[in-house]
């Protein structure tokens, strides 16, 4: 376990090699860059943009910058942002933690509803089944930054007295950091949750008409019982996977979260970033995602043995 | 204030503002037609914070480097240089008391004594010579090199003189040293003003967390005796148009610009103590033609584009009526069009456009292929979409192709788009620096693929003039065979933002040059 633990952690080197080269390329590969994009339509001499550019190495050759970017790198260093001007570790890493937090809430939020709503619908049946998933098409239909959006107009118009922009540093004020983060959270949760709700509706029902539960029931164990030791937790390892998955689909929907409700995380960092084309920043947070999702996906692997004993890495 | 009375001050030289400061200012904001009631109250109370919505963060602070719009506003509350723009955008004193201009390439400027810089040190001449010669060095590769190309030299003459000599005479120098951040003063000796900015202005900075907060507070030695009368100004960032609306109707800003007119009307509409002022007209939308090549290298296929153009369906669609017809330079400058007087191949006639295309050699209408616009400027979008109908009943058939805005302005800027691009002008303090786009000599002009030499000829006397009526009418010639060649499209003309602001927030005015150079006389009565 700990052997293959060390291999998938080692695995996860040459993959962000390759990351971190795909979205150097990528990025000067789009047109424009920051002296221009900063500029904008600023009257601004070609001989003014010549010099922003060679102060900040952009005209020398791709593979020459990246290398000088990898060199610095692998000594932990992640450059300065053309933007700001200070470091971008710096910057990184307090908008690591605010996008951790929401994810985090917002993960929880859509865990709890997902296997409630997933659960209900697959127990219940009948009206309460269609409820469920006539909801869950309408939310798989409509995208997170249009709820978002909805939230925020609603809010302004109906609701002025609720703080939906009053972001506090977690330790300034911990409860009304928390309640800040409960709306941007929950738009972001509620499309996550319906694909959990769906898969656990799904795996529930599939478990249920499994013999060993029929064998159970026959045997008079309790309906309880039956639901948590037998369908539950065989009916999880699905959920458990498409969760760890959803958290890609997570980090990405916080950009344009981030971007509504004005969170300093991650996300909306890197939406500027890519507006602004700051190279070093967009560099820094594409290896952190990946860092994140590779990492996730290696947890997701060791939770599948800890739930399901057919799953051994021996 | 007439434009003659402005005339006689840029063009004679020494005046001085001080003593009629008050009024006139008072007078300026009743003129702008904004809250009169904010004048008519009596005394101004002091302390308290404005909180402003604002939709960009800035890239940089220091004046002699910063490229980006978004900076601006902060700029010009941290800084002052030696004259600025009043509410009428006229030029006034700031840093100097007054100017000579003994002949038509030499400025003299008087200084006030007595300012201090926000770490203490005095301001002198020093810091002028200082501020420019900085600007002029290649090494600090200042946008502001060229703006100030003029420039031949800047010495001191005493703690409290300098002298500008420039190569020729440049009508716009004075207006580019009124420009917060062009033409402000930085403090001799001090290091890094990228991220530690340190002027003469009204507010001190405090504290930037990026995408947060951007906070200052009142400058105990400004200058202009009670002023500011805020202790604190504060901005907070939406990038988000819809989560500034909702900041602005919550109260978590006391003050913010919108983008889109109707945006801004309906919210005032719904709020009656929300205060909205249109300022004036400051911004152009331009349709840009690449001329290099067939088809748009024919006159007659691009006079048919503007005669097949309903300017005014335009206007009253896309802005409700908030704007003006365009020519390329807007009202608020010196010969800028007023939107009313008759422009050649300006009046639709669908008729002689088809009937120029078939001259052109296409009698049964043309396909222009993709027409590029700013995905992010939803205004410029639904004009795109409303040309497209207009041409289309001539014949002419375009593709809208939104594009991402960075890669949009660098093909703009390298002639590198097939037919057709739109991208709005920002403000900018001189008409040269719009008109400068299109000559023929320049790389930008060179891009769109301008030849005419005689209206090379035009731009070049109109920098020139130094006197108002003369530069207007050049710059009114100027336009007229712009549009005559139809070598630039221009739709209508409005302001960059429409703000709105609390009406607890007194005492302030929109400013044509879209910064927010009257926080500095804005107090706060809840």
């Amino acid at each position: 376990m700990i052997r293959l633990v060390a291999l998938r952690l080692a695995l996860m080197l040459p993959i962000l090699f390759g990351v971190s080269i795909v979205a150097f390329t990528l990025m000067r590969a789009l047109p424009g860059d920051f002296a221009q994009a900063s500029a904008g339509t600023t009257a601004i001499s070609a001989e003014a943009l010549e010099t922003i550019r060679r102060n900040l190495g952009l005209d020398r050759p791709v593979w020459q910058q990246y290398l000088g970017w990898l060199a610095h790198a692998l000594t932990g260093d992640l450059g300065t942002s053309f933007v700001t001007r200070r470091p971008v570790a710096g910057e990184l890493l307090p908008r690591l933690a605010v996008t951790g937090e929401l994810t985090l809430i917002a993960g929880l939020m859509a865990m709890i509803m997902g296997t409630a709503t997933g659960l209900a619908s697959a127990r219940l049946r009948g009206a309460t089944d269609w409820m469920v998933r006539g909801l869950n098409s309408l939310l798989l239909a409509v995208p997170n930054f249009v709820i978002a959006t909805l939230i925020v107009l609603l809010a302004g118009l109906y609701f002025p007295q609720l703080a939906i922009f009053n972001y506090v540093a977690f330790v300034a004020d911990p409860a009304g950091n928390i309640t800040g983060l409960l709306l941007p959270a929950l738009s972001l949760a509620l499309t996550v949750s319906v694909t959990i709700s769906e898969n656990t509706r799904a795996a529930v029902l599939e478990v249920a008409s499994q013999d060993y539960v029929m064998v159970a029931r026959a045997k008079g164990l309790r309906r309880r019982t039956i639901l948590v030791h037998y369908l539950v937790r065989n009916a999880l390892t699905p959920v458990v996977t498409v969760t760890g998955l959803q958290l890609a689909a997570l980090l990405g929907g916080s950009i344009l979260i981030e971007t509504i409700f004005t969170v300093p995380g991650m996300g909306q960092y890197l939406f500027d970033s890519v507006a602004n084309r700051d190279y070093p920043a967009i560099q820094a947070i594409v290896l952190l995602s990946a860092t994140i999702v590779l990492l996730v996906n290696v947890l997701v692997d060791i939770t599948y043995a800890r739930i399901d004993a057919r799953v051994s890495y021996e | 204030m007439s434009d003659d009375q402005s005339l006689d001050l840029s063009r004679t030289g020494f005046f001085d503002f001080d003593r009629r400061g008050l009024l006139r200012f008072a007078v300026a904001g009743l003129a702008a037609g904004v809250a009169p009631e904010a004048f008519a109250q009596s005394v101004p109370k002091r302390g308290g914070r404005l909180t402003i919505g604002a939709d960009a963060d800035p890239i940089g602070l220091d004046p002699g480097t910063v490229t980006a719009f978004s900076s601006y506003d902060f700029t010009a509350l941290l800084y002052s240089g030696l004259l600025r723009w009043n509410a009428e955008m006229k030029v006034e004193s700031d840093l100097a008391t007054g100017f000579e201009q003994p002949n038509d390439t030499t400025y003299i400027f008087h200084l006030r004594s007595g300012v201090k810089f926000h770490n203490g040190q005095g301001f002198d001449a020093e810091d002028v010579k200082y501020t420019f010669d900085r600007i002029l060095n290649p090494a600090t590769a200042s946008p502001n090199a060229t703006i100030f190309a003029s420039i031949k030299s800047v010495s001191v003459i005493d703690p409290m003189t300098v002298r500008f000599e420039l190569n020729a005479p440049n009508a716009a120098f004075l207006s580019y040293m009124a420009t917060n951040p062009v033409g402000v003063i930085v403090p001799r000796g001090v290091g890094d003003l990228v991220t530690k900015p340190v002027g003469t202005g009204p507010f001190i900075f405090v504290s930037y967390e990026p995408n947060q907060q951007f906070t200052l507070k009142a400058n105990p030695d400004y200058y202009e005796k009670g002023q500011p009368y805020l202790s604190e100004v504060v901005f907070r960032f939406f990038k988000d148009q819809a989560s500034l609306t909702s900041a602005l109707r919550s109260k978590a800003i006391d003050m913010t610009w919108f983008k889109d007119p109707k945006v801004s009307a309906q919210i005032v509409r719904t709020s009656p103590d929300l205060v909205s002022a249109p300022g004036k007209t400051t911004r152009t939308f331009p349709v840009w033609l690449n001329m290099k090549a067939k088809p748009l290298n024919d006159v007659r296929v691009r006079r048919a584009l503007s005669l097949a153009t309903d300017r005014q369906a335009c206007l009253e669609t896309v802005l409700g009526g908030s704007g003006k017809v365009a020519a390329m330079v807007p009202e608020s400058h010196v010969g800028g069009y007023d939107g009313a007087s008759e422009m050649p191949y300006y009046k639709t006639d669908i008729a002689a456009a088809k009937k120029l295309l078939a001259e052109a050699g296409y009698p049964s209408g043309i396909d222009l292929g993709d027409y590029i616009v700013v995905a992010a400027n939803p205004l410029d979008v639904a004009c795109a979409q409303i040309l497209q109908q207009q041409w289309a009943e001539a014949g002419i058939k375009v593709a809208i192709k939104p594009m991402e805005t960075a890669p949009l302005i660098s093909m703009w800027l390298k002639g590198e788009f097939a037919t057709l691009m739109s991208i709005a002008l920002s403000w900018s303090p001189d008409p040269d620096a719009i008109i400068s786009r299109i000559i023929s000599t320049g790389a930008y002009g060179k891009a769109l693929g301008m030849t005419d030499t005689a209206l090379d000829a035009m731009i070049v006397e109109a920098r020139t003039l130094l006197d108002r009526t003369k530069r207007a009418a050049a710059y009114l010639a100027i336009q007229k065979r712009i549009a005559e060649q139809a070598y630039v499209l221009d739709i209508y003309q409005y302001p960059l933002r429409w703000e709105a602001w609390w009406n607890y927030a007194k005492g302030y005015v929109p400013l044509a040059a879209n910064i927010r150079s009257f926080v500095r006389t804005t107090w706060i009565d809840k």
